[in-house]
């Protein structure tokens, strides 16, 4: 264990911690940007600069490990300049077009700009063109939005393990860019980890701003592993999928299907109502009619052929409480064990 | 006397303003050459440490500009400050100097500077600001009359290079911080691609290099250095595990040629592989029967596992590389005859031959006694040079020395001698590799020399030896041991290794009649340092032939260089020193590397060192004494790393 003090407060923490760690233990609020709790410290953002006794250089927080005795002050004059210095620099190129952005509302630089109270981009350089292009079509990438904290490198990096994008190029002229675009399996982890609007849906663009959203926590439908989620509800539609870091089993984390493949809810090609095929083609029905058919036929088969004539195949997109009842109701009802569900095959 | 009227360089500030040429105070810490690449003088010098101005023509707002856009230009874009911040400043001083500058200009430079300086994540945006913050403190009239004036100022000429501590010091100037950071990020395919694009080598210099890098390591006055070695065997190794193949970019050039290459040492190797990614046709003669030189058959397998070298030496075969062994040139072809053949020659024998120890009876041809070199090939090839013998007294105090002392108990020697004639102190063997070997048991004998061979029926009894004392400090520096007179003694033994040094076989050379190829009185070849061109302008050379006895690093940095100039050669192009060498002269001279820096930092994370094998487990055997690092480690010791990057840029 290491002891330390922070803003004049003693503090015990294990070894190998960072003094943002400790800082958080002690519920010492240090403002950060790049830092994000699932990655590696990055330390692009330099907000979490702090400073440290007898060291005439701050050090950023999230980067540097505690040592035995250190004095830590996460707040004075010089710091707060430094921070305020650092927000305008990232105003140099990051439009402020909140209005029509769809990360508006919960966008980590729009609070810290909002906290830090600045008001107009002072200072000013040439702007240069970046690429938009981006690994997977699901994803788009807006180059003036995109600070360069590097948040989507290292989630792709080190939370998938793919590497599909990078930093390219140098100085003012560097952007993201899908350096391995083959590997991108457009999971979505970037998007999820992007503090800005640079990221943004392809499906869900322009459909509704984050505070105009029910967030309603549901499973993932598609597997069995469980992930949670958030169904992001206006007007009864779904009009996207958001995670939380802090969920059980996933920890934010999704892949594809569960991250962007919700449209089929509001699908127009969805079955509302029963059909009932006759001649070889279907036709639409009534829900008693349909149910009576069944019952009927069933019931003739159990008594001509036995109950394993019968068998039930139960599909993942049902919830598990309705799979249940399949179930029951086949080995209750009908009387048999054939009973298996499609997300087995 | 100085010609430099203004330096702020390291912090120390003399300003000549105002006095005359003759009264001027002398800048300390830093000589500044008066020319570049032997042709243009150099009015400033402006960089990470500060600016130091000779000429007063040189425009200081346009010097500042110029400098600052270098700097944006080489800023990696991975922390805000220093990719923004410096945009600003260079649009700025562009703004500035094309004479739109307006009144808040200088006051927003300062402030955008200093948050640059503070605030930056590496050395490249810690230092970059640091001579603006000094010119507009210490010239601020020049940058009010800029803003005032509103004229265009003229540019002027310039030249910059980007450099750190460790890059500097390697021999062939590797991109450390660029390979190091590679491994922090977990790109470890990327890191080697760094490494390979100049050293083909990556697993076996990873594993014996002499590291000058690190012992100019900036992190030194924090703490320690980085372990810039083991991290290039970490990712050399981790290829190896994968069994992925090294992705070499070969371009071939305009022109490409048939060369032939003497030695399969790693000179050689390090000039065939860089020909070959120039598309030319190279063939290697060997006298051995397997290739790697010195690090095959002089570095012992504890030390250096033959599958590595094995492995490297494979990647450069599969580029087309032909190797022609047990073909010793001189002897069973003459090097006249190779040369009617190729358009270039590159020499890369080594000094493969022991140095006679000017004791009495060392050319008698004693059994038992057995010059260093010839006892680690013996024992490389898996022979025991000697199994009558148990008793061995090793004399030196270099690393060939040392390997013999532990190689010998790999060979089940029984009792193992050193014998040095200096102290612990000034022994010229890596500090480490002496640990090790007191680890392992060596009994060493300072202050010790060897008189005489003692024999009986010409086989090795014992060596007659006297004690010596530290005299007066001769040319090298340390002090010369002078005898104790009348204290022989004797240490029974009956195996002589001497291995106090290397000489060099020139035997191939054919003479003024024939291939007209210069050398020195210590039968080095003579080349240019820049071209490595020996006085045979088809002939090129590098490695230990060239400068001695010396390390791995070297050789191969000459043999790239003999490389790049051959390909020059080839194509009919001149051969020169190009600006990066003229930098490399001028690095010398401003020092890249200040042991004395105060680093305002906080330290205390110590190099994270390698496992070992037990000494008395370890000395039975030849696998390998150091264990790899797990990733994670590696990626923990990467993360050490301050990435020194810094710009050096001359006003001409
Ligand atoms: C025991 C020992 C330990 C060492 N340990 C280290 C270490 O830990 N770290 C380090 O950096 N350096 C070390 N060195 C030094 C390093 O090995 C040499 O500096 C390096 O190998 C020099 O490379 P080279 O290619 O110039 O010559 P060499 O490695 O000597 O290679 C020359 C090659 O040319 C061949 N050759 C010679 N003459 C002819 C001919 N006429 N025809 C055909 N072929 C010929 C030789 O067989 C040999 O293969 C050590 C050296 C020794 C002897
Ligand atoms: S969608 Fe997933 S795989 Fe593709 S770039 Fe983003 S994090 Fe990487
Ligand atoms: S896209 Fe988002 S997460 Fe990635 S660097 Fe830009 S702002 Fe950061
Ligand atoms: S800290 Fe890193 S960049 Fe700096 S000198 Fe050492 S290895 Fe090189």
């Amino acid at each position: 264990m290491v002891k330390l003090t922070i803003d004049e407060r003693e503090i015990t923490v294990e070894e190998g911690a960072t003094i943002l760690d400790a800082a958080k233990l002690a519920g010492i609020k240090i403002p950060t940007l790049c830092y994000h709790k699932r990655l590696n410290p990055i330390g692009s953002c330099r907000m979490c600069v702090v400073e440290i006794e007898g060291l005439p250089n701050p050090m950023t927080a999230c980067t540097t490990p505690v040592a035995e005795g250190i004095k830590v002050v996460t707040n004075s004059e010089r710091l707060q300049r430094m921070r305020r210095e650092t927000l305008k620099l990232m105003l140099v190129n990051h439009p402020l077009d909140c209005p029509v952005c769809d990360k508006g509302g919960e966008c980590s630089l729009q609070d810290l700009v909002y906290e830090f109270e600045i008001e107009t981009a002072e200072y000013r350089a040439e702007k240069k063109e970046r690429e938009a292009i981006y690994a997977t079509p699901l994803i788009r990438y807006w180059p003036d939005r995109c600070i360069m904290c590097l948040r989507c490198v290292a989630a792709c990096r080190d939370i998938k393990a793919l590497g599909a994008i990078d930093i390219v190029g140098s100085g003012f002229g560097a952007g993201i860019s899908p350096v391995n675009k083959e590997k991108c399996e457009s999971c979505g982890e970037c998007i999820k980890v992007c503090p800005t609007g640079a990221l943004t849906e392809n499906l869900s663009r322009y459909k509704g701003r984050t505070w105009m959203v029910n967030r309603v926590k549901t499973t993932c439908a598609y597997c069995g592993c469980g992930c949670q989620l958030e169904l992001n509800v206006m007007n009864n539609r779904v009009i996207g999928i958001t995670t939380k870091d802090d969920d059980e089993v996933n920890r934010g984390s999704l892949c594809v299907k569960g991250r962007f493949g919700y449209e089929f809810i509001g699908s127009e090609e969805r079955l509302t109502k029963p059909l009932i095929k006759r001649d070889g083609k279907f036709h639409e029905a009534a829900w008693d009619e349909a149910l009576d058919l069944v019952a009927e036929r069933l019931t003739a088969i159990k008594t001509a052929a036995g109950s394993d004539a019968i068998a039930g195949l139960s599909s993942a997109r049902c919830t598990n409480e309705e799979n249940y009842l399949m179930q029951k109701f086949l080995r209750a009802v009908i009387g048999t064990n054939n009973i298996d569900h499609c997300a087995r095959l | 006397m100085t010609d430099v009227f203004f330096s702020s360089w390291g912090g120390e500030i003399v300003d000549n303003r105002g006095k005359e040429p003759e009264n001027y105070e002398k800048i300390k810490g830093i000589a500044l050459p008066s020319q570049f690449a032997g042709k243009e003088d150099i009015r400033a010098l402006i960089g990470w440490y500060g600016i130091v101005l000779r000429s007063r023509d040189v425009n200081i707002v346009d010097l500042c500009r110029a400098y600052i856009t270098a700097v944006q230009s080489e800023s990696c874009g991975k922390c805000f400050t220093c990719r923004v911040g410096t945009m600003v400043l260079a649009d700025t001083l562009t703004k500035i100097c094309r004479g739109n500058g307006d009144e808040g200009d200088i006051d927003a430079l300062v402030r955008v500077a200093e948050v640059i300086r503070e605030g930056s994540k590496c050395n490249l945006g810690q230092t970059g600001p640091i001579p603006l913050l000094d010119a507009v403190k210490l010239f601020a009239e020049d940058f009010k009359r800029a803003v005032q004036d509103k004229k265009p100022i003229l540019e002027g000429n310039y030249h910059y290079k980007l450099t750190a501590p460790c890059m500097d010091a390697c021999p062939i100037h590797l991109d450390i911080p660029r390979y190091v950071e590679s491994i922090k990020e977990g790109k470890f395919e990327e890191s080697l691609n760094t490494i390979v694009e100049k050293l083909p080598l990556p697993g076996v210099v990873g594993r014996v290099c002499v590291r000058p890098c690190e012992m100019h390591c900036r992190r030194t006055i924090l703490d320690e250095p980085i372990s810039i070695k083991y991290l290039k065997r970490f990712v050399a190794d981790d290829n190896l595990k994968k069994k992925k193949k090294v992705s070499f970019k070969q371009t071939p050039s305009e022109k490409t040629g048939k060369v032939a290459i003497i030695g399969a040492g790693p000179a050689g190797l390090a000039c065939a592989y860089h020909l070959a990614l120039k598309g030319h046709t190279v063939t290697i003669y060997e006298r051995f029967g397997e290739p790697g030189g010195m690090a095959a058959m002089g570095i012992p397998d504890y030390r250096l596992p033959r599958n590595i070298l094995g492995f490297e030496v494979e990647q450069i075969q599969k580029m087309g590389v032909a190797i022609k062994y047990n073909t010793v040139v001189g002897k069973d072809i003459k090097l006249s005859d190779i040369e009617k053949e190729s358009e270039a020659i590159f020499i890369g024998i080594g000094a493969q031959a022991s140095t006679a120890m000017g004791v009495e009876g060392e050319d008698k041809g004693y059994g038992g006694f057995i010059p260093g070199i010839e006892y680690l090939q013996k024992i490389n090839v898996g022979v025991d040079p000697y199994p009558e013998g148990k008793k061995v007294v090793v004399v030196g105090g270099g690393n060939v020395a040392i390997d013999c002392v532990r190689s010998s108990f790999r060979i089940g020697k029984e009792d193992v001698n050193l014998v040095y004639r200096r102290t612990k102190r000034e022994m010229p063997a890596d500090h480490v590799e002496i640990k090790d070997a007191e680890e392992e048991n060596v009994t060493f004998h300072y202050l010790t020399n060897p008189k005489k061979i003692l024999t009986r029926e010409g086989m090795v009894i014992g060596v007659e030896c006297i004690r010596m004392e530290l005299g007066e400090p001769d040319e090298s520096g340390r002090r010369r041991p002078v005898p104790v007179e009348g204290s022989e003694f004797v240490i029974d033994c009956d195996i002589l290794v001497p291995a106090i040094g290397q000489a060099i076989d020139l035997g191939l050379l054919e003479g003024k009649s024939g291939d007209n190829v210069k050398t020195t009185r210590k039968s080095t070849l003579v080349v240019d340092e820049f071209t490595m061109q020996t006085s045979n302008p088809r002939i090129f050379s590098a490695g230990d032939c060239v400068t001695g006895p010396s390390a791995l690093i070297n050789a191969c940095a000459g043999g790239k260089r003999a490389a790049v100039n051959i390909d020059c050669f080839i194509n009919g192009k001149r051969l020169e020193a190009t600006d990066d060498d003229y930098f490399d002269r001028l690095f010398n001279d401003v020092k890249v590397f200040d042991p004395r820096e105060k680093i305002g930092f906080l330290g205390g994370r110590k190099m994270l060192h390698l496992p070992m094998l037990p000494p008395e487990e370890r000395k039975q055997t030849f696998a390998e004494v150091e264990k790899g690092y797990h990733f994670l480690e590696a990626k923990a010791e990467a993360d050490r790393c301050l990435r020194c990057y810094r710009v050096g840029m001359i006003a001409v």
